[in-house]
């Protein structure tokens, strides 16, 4: 365990706790709205005529995506850490979860810009 | 402390055997439910993806995921929800408020809270389920 690894974890450890609290509101919402409504058969027009009512929806997902997935990949790696990796396998397992994260981030904002 | 773990699941049983309590037991339900909830992460970005490809292709996709049966899943997926919700507030709450010696106590709230979402859920879930 050297310094730098430490104050990884660290930052890790508190961001886990921010988007945490991000994400309790974003899936309030998030699920309120898509699971507990009237309609629950859900389509395309259902979905873009939502994403159009308001500009905010836009601004909701484009940063409930990358909280989400940095919450998702970070949370795993805490489980990856757990079976005490060498420093080589968790240098490769944190390369692919970053390039994973970033690609995923992109590829779902993109998906969302299809109903704005 | 340090020594590198020969099997995960061992690790964990090996963990729950030592430790028979409160805290070890959300833990070990935080980490269950963190992983289903991550694999369902990256589905539901594929299946939402599919929009990519027009209107027909996600009507094509929304009809394979809501199904009696994904209904049903869907009602085990929210109850993973509001078990990693409320205990990862639990856990906010214990390291960034400094509350610690409540945390059992805030476990028990949680838990009440989850009884009463887990009601509604399935008063919401149960008639979609048999309503196809």
């Amino acid at each position: 365990m050297n310094q730098k690894t430490s104050f990884s974890s660290a930052y890790g450890w508190f961001i886990q706790r921010i988007t945490g609290i991000l994400l309790a509101f974003f899936l309030i919402v998030h699920i309120n709205i898509l699971h507990f409504g009237e309609k629950f058969f859900i389509d395309f027009n259902m979905v873009t005529e939502r994403l159009q009512g308001s500009f905010w929806w836009g601004i909701f997902y484009i940063i409930f995506i990358p909280v989400v997935l940095f919450h998702a990949l970070n949370g795993v790696w805490g489980l990856v850490q757990d079976y005490r990796p060498s420093s080589g396998l968790q240098k490769t397992v944190k390369a692919f979860f970053w390039t994973l994260g970033i690609v995923a981030t992109f590829y779902g904002i993109l998906a969302i810009t299809t109903f704005l | 402390m340090y020594e590198k773990k020969s099997g995960i699941i061992k690790y964990y049983f090996d963990e729950w055997g030592l430790n028979k309590n409160i805290g070890t037991f959300s833990w070990l339900l935080h980490r269950l439910t963190g992983m289903i909830l991550a694999l369902y992460l990256f589905a539901h970005i594929i299946v939402v993806s599919s929009g990519l490809w027009g209107p027909e292709s996600f009507n094509t996709w929304l009809k394979v995921v809501q199904t009696p049966l994904t209904h049903f899943l869907e009602i085990f997926l929210l109850a993973c929800i509001a078990l990693h919700l409320l205990n990862g507030l639990r856990i906010i709450l214990t390291d960034l408020l400094f509350v610690t010696k409540q945390h059992k106590a805030i476990f028990w709230v949680a838990g009440a809270i989850f009884v009463l979402f887990m009601i509604v859920t399935l008063s919401v879930f149960l008639p979609r389920v048999f309503s196809h």
